[in-house]
């Protein structure tokens, strides 16, 4: 912090040490659509060689004070449109801009750096850019599943269906094995955190009692999910060191770069989005029909005889995930501004009902942002985001106690009735040892999670210097992310299986409090002579960075008198735990573009200090270096081909305490203190994993602008990778964490671009993404280890030298029946594909996306346990094994322990994840219909409509163990996943 | 101006944050090191009363020692239907080392308290401001949990061996894998080890023993728990001369209660750990039914005292999970404060009458079985015959129901006098595992892999 101001002091004085000119000339002008003289609001107009800019009003008006003297050239920039380069003669004052349409957004402006941007025929990287109009078409609980599809190298899968999020987003394959697994979050230049906290469903569900003892289990949320997606207005992606060196140590899983949306000079213009919809479970697993009494006897035991009446059967599932729960969502929105200050405010009401009860989603947000000029050299953005999130998250995943609802219907038999009894009370469920009743634990528990969340960032930017052929320009920015985030789990005594320790009710509260801090300072120079031979920006920052993370739960037993709360129980749990990590980071980067600006270079370095690391006083160094070479028109049909390479280095830090030996100080007995050794030993030199990437690729748009072709290779190796030695047990210790190995991922990236119509009325927009990824881990110290899953019987990750980090192991059986475990299967797909097509007729608009993955292994242990209750829904269905007559759920029982390949399935699905059909009501029928609107738009839309798999579980998408770097694709008892339907209207005034 | 003329400002303070110290301590934990660099007689206290609570760690679970080993020594079942292991590995075999919670288990939790106390031993000597005989104290108490911790291990691996660590620094290679003489042998050596110590020790321990071990609380009294480990050990090494030496100087005591001895203690109090054995409904945890009907009849024609203080009939009725079916639950732990017995004078009586049994003592065994017979049981004195083999059976039905569910003693027994193949069988094709594997990271870690006990 101190080391961080006073760089800032420094820079002050520097920035006053420095000559200005006066300039006292102002351009204005107007923006407009060349196709239909419509005005252009948003657009950016920016006068090229210098920091100055602004963006057009209502109207499309702008005006730029302080423009040089003489002849002096503009770039007019808006998104969809192709970028305008203009000479302003020295006599010109008012002038007119018209922008043509340019659906595939080839003129975009993508930042690379902290503190730079390039346009996009001149990038080196493949970066993704996903614009806000995309991320907000279909609502979505959290902005990833908006992106699902939308980011060519990016697998982005949901964890669950529980309302409120909980998705991983996993970039250009594995880059981890035991470090962090999620990119870095960048709201308007300040970090985000992306944490995932536990509820504590552990205390009830004790799934970590059992042979996998992570805490992971409880179906918890990566904060993400609290961003309002309507507020965004672009997103950008860089997916690996090469791109996001800069970042450094936090770099190695990919940046997400979020900038919200801002005001534009003009009258107050006020928009509202007012969405319905509803919500229906998309997919049910089924159970097995009892046809006589003697069938059910067989599997149930002589007490089924007491339930058992032919015909008569219950879908569980059905009565579970009945509801059909209404969706609204309302979003407000305000924005305008002078010459010299914009304004944007922005509102959100969401309320999501779930299919199941006492399940559903909640947010509201509230954002401001503020652009305040002072004269023409010092600028101030800021922006305040304040959200309110309610998840209601049922109870899911994991347990080793039958209260989860898919742990217990595996083994309730369709001819039991669960259903609630007239006087409220529901019947014990007779096949379960704790009588325990899905529908009841649906009806009476609560599983909430709340988090308010504060968002605030700021940005100082000051032009210190300016002339012909040089500006420089120091930007100040800072911002804090606070949260907490209040975990409510009331399990009342009255709950069938409550009684079954002993201590009916239970009732669990956590609180997290958790703070990102992020101030920085960075210097720009941007230099071209007058030549115009080149233009050099060099730009210098650094950053301080502090993520503090502070949680306390109560777990209370025995509540006497069924109350709500934690003192109420005679069994009180206290657990503490905090974790703080402090870094501080340097960068430089010296961009270069020349030769007609067609050859771009580009070189910069990060140097990176971290408390996590184990000599926490030493910095490690990630530089990078990239090239792109444009060729206009090298063939007939190619307007412009472009080659190029990047590499570049990132870290992923330790995570907090492992660099430590550390003895428990928190266990007693009988209330006396007790220090005992927890098992894992910190090395002594422990330090950030390194990754090394290299990207080449190829970029053509051809055809006159209607068709882009974007084709990337890369390779990552990532060394001194955080593993985990298991050691001997005997040691005492369980494992010791340190640095070493080498994992190579590679892959190849193809995103295709294509407008096969494009008239004055018609437009039809295509795009294709294809990718895969290859990971191999070339270098082990240690022994082959197992990185997630229950043991082999049940399927394992194994981690070993020369194969892929996501194979899974299973047992096996030789010919001549020596068991043995060796791969069954690995969970990366063979690729994945997205199809997006928009569809422009008149006032009509088309959009669909069509999500494909091919391949990649899932173990189903859901279908495991309802074989295992003899109760899955083909488990009676007759098949001939060796001329033997046996069932399909006999035959793989028979084959568990032997041959764990019988529960692994192909995750390859086909998904409709979005669909929308809009309309843009004519302006003469909004304006007779209500006097103040400008415009109005209606649509129809939906998200993950459809699935085509032949997975047989609830969803492909599915991970036990949340965010993983390795042992995702475990199904356990997951929450069944749903689809939605909308209808929205916007009104613009 | 050019980049250069920012240098100047921007470089020192490059330089100034590169030095600068960005240090977080671990908020969560104390450290290993600070114990072993700096003890202190609180911290010395605190690590000492830490060995209780890790040789109590694998007692409790529904997945541990008692749980684990009442299945494999058919005195009882886990039914919990999230894991099908508890049957298909426990009772079916074969058992797996890559099973953490079954196979595999057992292990890592009494040689991490083997840790514990070796890092106590390192520190203790090194204690400013600790006498002589407080040292001695602690170091004679750390010796005898130690011993029990071994002696936990060598009961599950037997005839494989098991380590004996070294407690240095656990990157080095793992100890190699001694016999089971050598383990027994090792066992031995440190509970006489401890002896002396506790013999050289004042009269108070510097730290406060669990109410569990209440009445082991001064050195002199932890002797008589030591002897009394010892002469389990000595039993189950066949040295029955030995044991009766052992027994004497044990607090073995014919008119004193039956259940007076050391206990694991449970509380609910946070930060504890709680009995997880306790199990009323039988949700998981069941009895096995041959405990009903092996049972012997009172004078009266009810059953064995033992059997109905300790195993009832499930209110909720028969529950039957892969063809296998019970209808009782235990009534030995009743609350999950339940203190669960580390060893009692019930049981050091019935280690006197096999010891008498096999010094050719054997009118003496019988009057010890009678003694437990009659007061334990109800039931009127032994009236079989009385040769070596009619007063083993006897013994050994004796040891069933007195040491019932807690600590696998049917499962040893029937392995020391070669009767695991007289266990019960539920289901034809179920098995007797005699002894559990390593796990599986404790055979990666050695090249080559032991050849025993390494699937």
């Amino acid at each position: 912090m101190r080391i961080t101001s006073s760089l800032l002091f420094s820079l002050l004085v520097a920035l006053w040490s420095v000559p200005l000119h006066a300039q006292d000339r102002i351009l204005t002008g107007t923006v407009v659509d060349s196709a239909s003289a419509a005005p252009l609001e948003g657009a950016r107009v920016t006068v090229r060689g210098t920091p100055l800019g602004t963006l057009a009003g209502a109207n499309g008006r702008f005006a730029l004070r302080g423009v040089p003297a003489g002849d002096f050239g503009i770039t007019v920039r808006m998104i969809g449109y192709r970028a305008v380069d203009r000479l302003v003669r020295a006599g010109e004052n008012d002038i007119r801009i018209a922008m043509v349409r340019d659906p595939l957004e080839l003129d975009e402006v993508v930042v690379t750096g902290q503190a730079t941007a390039i346009e996009r025929r001149n990038l080196p990287n493949a970066i993704a850019t996903v614009s806000g109009e995309a991320v907000s078409r279909v609502s979505a609980p959290s902005v990833e599943n908006a992106l699902q599809g939308k980011v060519v190298g990016a697998v982005i899968q949901t964890n669950g269906g529980a309302p409120g999020g909980g998705l991983q987003v996993q970039m250009r394959g594995v880059t981890s094995i035991n470090a962090a697994s999620e990119p870095l979050y960048v709201v308007d230049g300040v970090v985000m955190s992306n944490t995932a906290i536990p509820s504590n469903q552990n205390a009830v569900t004790r799934a970590a009692g059992g042979s996998n003892p992570s805490l992971t289990q409880d179906a918890q949320v990566n904060r993400i999910a609290d961003l309002n997606p309507n507020e965004i207005e672009s997103i950008e992606v860089l997916k690996g060191a090469s791109a996001a060196a800069i970042y450094g140590s936090r770099a190695s899983n990919g940046v997400v770069i979020i900038t919200t949306k801002r005001g534009a000079p003009g009258a107050p213009r006020f928009g509202l989005t007012q969405r319905l919809g509803f919500a229906q479970a998309s997919n049910s697993l089924g159970t097995r029909t009892f046809n006589t009494l003697d069938e059910a006897v067989d599997a149930w035991g002589d007490d089924a005889a007491l339930y058992f009446q032919p015909g008569r059967t219950f879908d569980h599932e059905d009565q579970l995930a009945h509801r059909t729960p209404l969706l609204s969502e309302t979003v407000l929105d305000l924005s305008g501004g002078s010459e010299n200050t914009q304004y944007f405010l922005s509102g959100l009401w969401k309320k999501d009902g779930g299919i199941i009860d006492n399940t559903g989603y909640q947010k509201q947000s509230i954002r401001a942002n503020l652009d305040q000029q002072f004269g023409s050299r010092i600028d101030l953005d800021v922006g305040v985001n304040v959200t309110r999130t309610l998840a209601q998250r049922g109870l899911s995943n994991n347990d080793n106690a039958s209260v989860s609802y898919y742990m217990v219907l595996p083994f309730t038999p369709s001819f039991v009735d669960l259903s609630r009894n007239d006087d409220g009370t529901y019947p014990c469920n007779p096949f379960i040892g704790n009588c325990s009743n899905p529908l009841q634990t649906a009806a009476m528990m609560r599983n909430d999670e709340i988090v308010w969340r504060y968002f605030g960032s700021g940005r100082l930017g000051i032009s210190a210097f300016q002339s012909e052929t040089q500006n420089l320009r120091f930007n100040v920015l800072g911002g804090a992310d606070y949260f907490i985030q209040e975990n409510d789990l009331f399990f009342p005594p009255e709950l069938n299986f409550e009684g079954d320790d002993g201590q009916p009710g239970t009732v669990l509260l956590s609180n997290t409090h958790s703070l990102n801090l992020n101030i920085g300072a960075n210097a720009v120079h941007g230099y071209s002579p007058a030549s115009g031979a080149f233009t050099a920006t060099t730009s210098l920052g650094v950053s301080y960075a502090d993520r503090d993370q502070d949680l306390s739960r109560i777990t209370s037993r025995n509540i006497v008198g069924g109350l709500d709360i934690v003192s109420a129980g005679t069994n009180v749990q206290v657990i503490g735990q905090r974790q703080r990590v402090e870094t501080v980071s340097l960068f430089a980067q010296e961009e270069v573009l020349m030769l007609d600006d067609r050859l771009l270079l580009t070189a910069g370095i990060n140097a990176d200090q971290t408390s996590a690391n184990s000599d926490d006083e030493k910095l490690y160094f990630y530089p990078k270096a990239a090239g792109s070479y444009r060729f206009v028109s090298p063939l007939e049909v190619v307007d412009e081909l472009k080659l190029r390479a990047a590499y570049g280095e990132s870290g992923n830090q330790p995570l907090f305490g492992q660099k430590f030996t550390p003895l428990t100080a928190t266990q007693n007995i009988a209330g006396l203190p007790a220090l005992v050794t927890q098992g894992t030993v910190g090395a002594a030199d422990l330090r950030p994993e390194r990754q090394r990437e290299i990207e080449g690729g190829v970029d053509a748009t051809m055809f006159d602008r209607r068709a882009t072709l974007e084709l990337t290779f890369y390779q990552k190796n990532v060394t001194d990778l955080l593993l985990q030695r298991t050691l001997a047990p005997s040691t005492g210790f369980v494992t010791e964490i340190f640095n070493g190995g080498e994992l190579r991922t590679r892959g190849l990236e193809v995103g295709l671009g294509i407008i096969p119509v494009q008239t004055a009325n018609a437009e039809w927009v295509s795009r294709i993404n294809f990718f895969r990824t290859r990971s191999k881990i070339l270098d082990l110290p240690v022994p082959t280890f197992r990185a997630g899953g229950f043991g082999t019987a049940l399927g394992a990750f194994e981690i070993a030298e020369g194969a892929s980090p996501t194979q899974i192991v299973g047992n096996d059986t030789l010919p001549d029946g020596t068991g043995i475990v060796r791969k069954i299967g690995d969970a990366t797909p063979d690729f994945n594909m997205s199809f997006s097509n928009d569809l422009r007729f008149g006032r009509f608009q088309l959009s669909g996306l069509l999500d494909w993955q091919k391949g990649g292994s899932i173990i189903n242990l859901t279908k495991f346990l309802f074989d295992l209750g003899q109760n899955t829904v083909d488990f009676a269905d007759p098949i001939t094994v060796g001329g033997v007559q046996t069932t399909a759920g006999a035959r793989r029982l028979d084959l568990f322990g032997r041959q764990t390949a019988v529960y692994l399935e192909d995750a390859s699905y086909v998904k409709l994840r979005e669909v929308t059909l809009a309309y843009t009501v004519p302006e003469d029928l909004v304006a007779r219909v209500w006097g103040a609107a400008q415009y109005a738009v209606i649509s129809v839309s939906g998200r993950n409509l459809l699935t085509f798999t032949d997975y047989t579980g609830l969803d492909p998408e599915v991970s036990n163990f949340g965010n993983q770097n390795i042992a995702r694709n475990i199904d356990v008892a997951p929450f069944p996943p749903s689809r939605s339907f909308w209808f929205s209207v916007r009104v613009g005034f | 101006m050019r980049p250069m003329r920012l240098a100047p400002a921007v470089l020192p303070l490059i330089a100034l944050c590169a030095c600068g110290e960005l240090t977080v301590p671990d908020y969560n934990n104390t450290s290993l090191d600070d114990l072993r660099n700096n003890p202190t007689p609180a911290k010395v206290a605190q690590a000492a009363q830490g060995l209780l609570v890790g040789t109590r760690t694998m007692f409790g679970p529904q997945n541990g020692y008692i749980s684990l080993l009442g299945i494999v020594g058919r005195e009882s079942y886990n039914f919990d239907a999230a894991d099908p292991r508890f049957i298909t590995e426990m009772l079916i075999g074969p058992l797996d080392g890559g099973s953490p919670a079954f196979g595999g288990n057992l292990f890592g939790a009494p040689y991490l308290n083997i840790r514990n106390a070796n890092t106590l031993l390192d520190a203790v000597g090194e204690t400013p401001g600790m006498s002589a005989e407080d040292m001695d104290a602690v170091r004679g108490f750390a010796k005898t949990i130690q011993a029990l911790d071994y002696l936990l291990v060598i009961n599950t691996r037997d005839e494989y061996g098991a380590p004996i660590a070294s407690g240095g620094d656990p990157r080095d290679p793992p100890a190699p894998i001694a016999s089971k003489a050598e383990v027994f042998a090792h066992i031995v050596q440190l509970l006489d080890e401890a002896k002396t110590h506790l013999q050289a020790a004042g009269s108070t321990f510097p730290f406060t023993m669990s109410p569990g071990f209440a009445d082991f609380a001064t050195p002199a009294d932890f002797l008589e728990f030591n002897r009394a480990i010892k002469a389990r050990v000595d039993v189950y090494m066949g040295n029955y001369s030995a044991a009766l030496t052992s027994l004497s100087e044990s607090f073995l005591d014919t008119s004193a209660p039956l259940d007076f001895g050391a206990y694991h203690t449970y509380t609910t109090g946070s930060g504890d750990l709680q009995n997880l054995l306790f199990d009323p409904t039988g949700r998981a945890i069941l009895a096995h039914p041959s405990i009903v009907t092996d049972a012997q009849q009172r004078p009266g024609g009810s059953p064995d005292l033992r059997l109905t203080t300790k195993v009832v009939p499930r209110a909720e009725g028969p529950r039957t999970v892969q063809g296998i079916t019970t209808d009782v639950v235990f009534s030995i732990y009743n609350s999950n404060t339940a203190p669960i017995p580390v060893i009692t004078n019930e049981e050091l009586i019935l280690l006197r009458a096999e010891a008498r049994l096999f010094t050719s003592d054997i009118p003496g065994a019988i009057q010890d079985l009678n003694l437990i017979r009659t007061t334990a049981g109800g039931l009127g004195n032994y009236a079989g015959p009385s040769t070596e083999a009619a007063v083993l059976d006897e013994l050994l039905y004796n040891r069933r129901y007195s040491l019932l569910f807690q600590g696998g003693h049917r499962w040893i027994d029937a392995r020391r006098f070669d009767r695991l193949a007289t266990l019960p069988l539920a289901v034809a094709g179920h098995t007797v595992q005699p002894r559990f594997p390593f796990p599986e990271a404790e055979c990666l870690a050695r090249v080559p892999a032991p050849t025993e006990g390494c699937g």
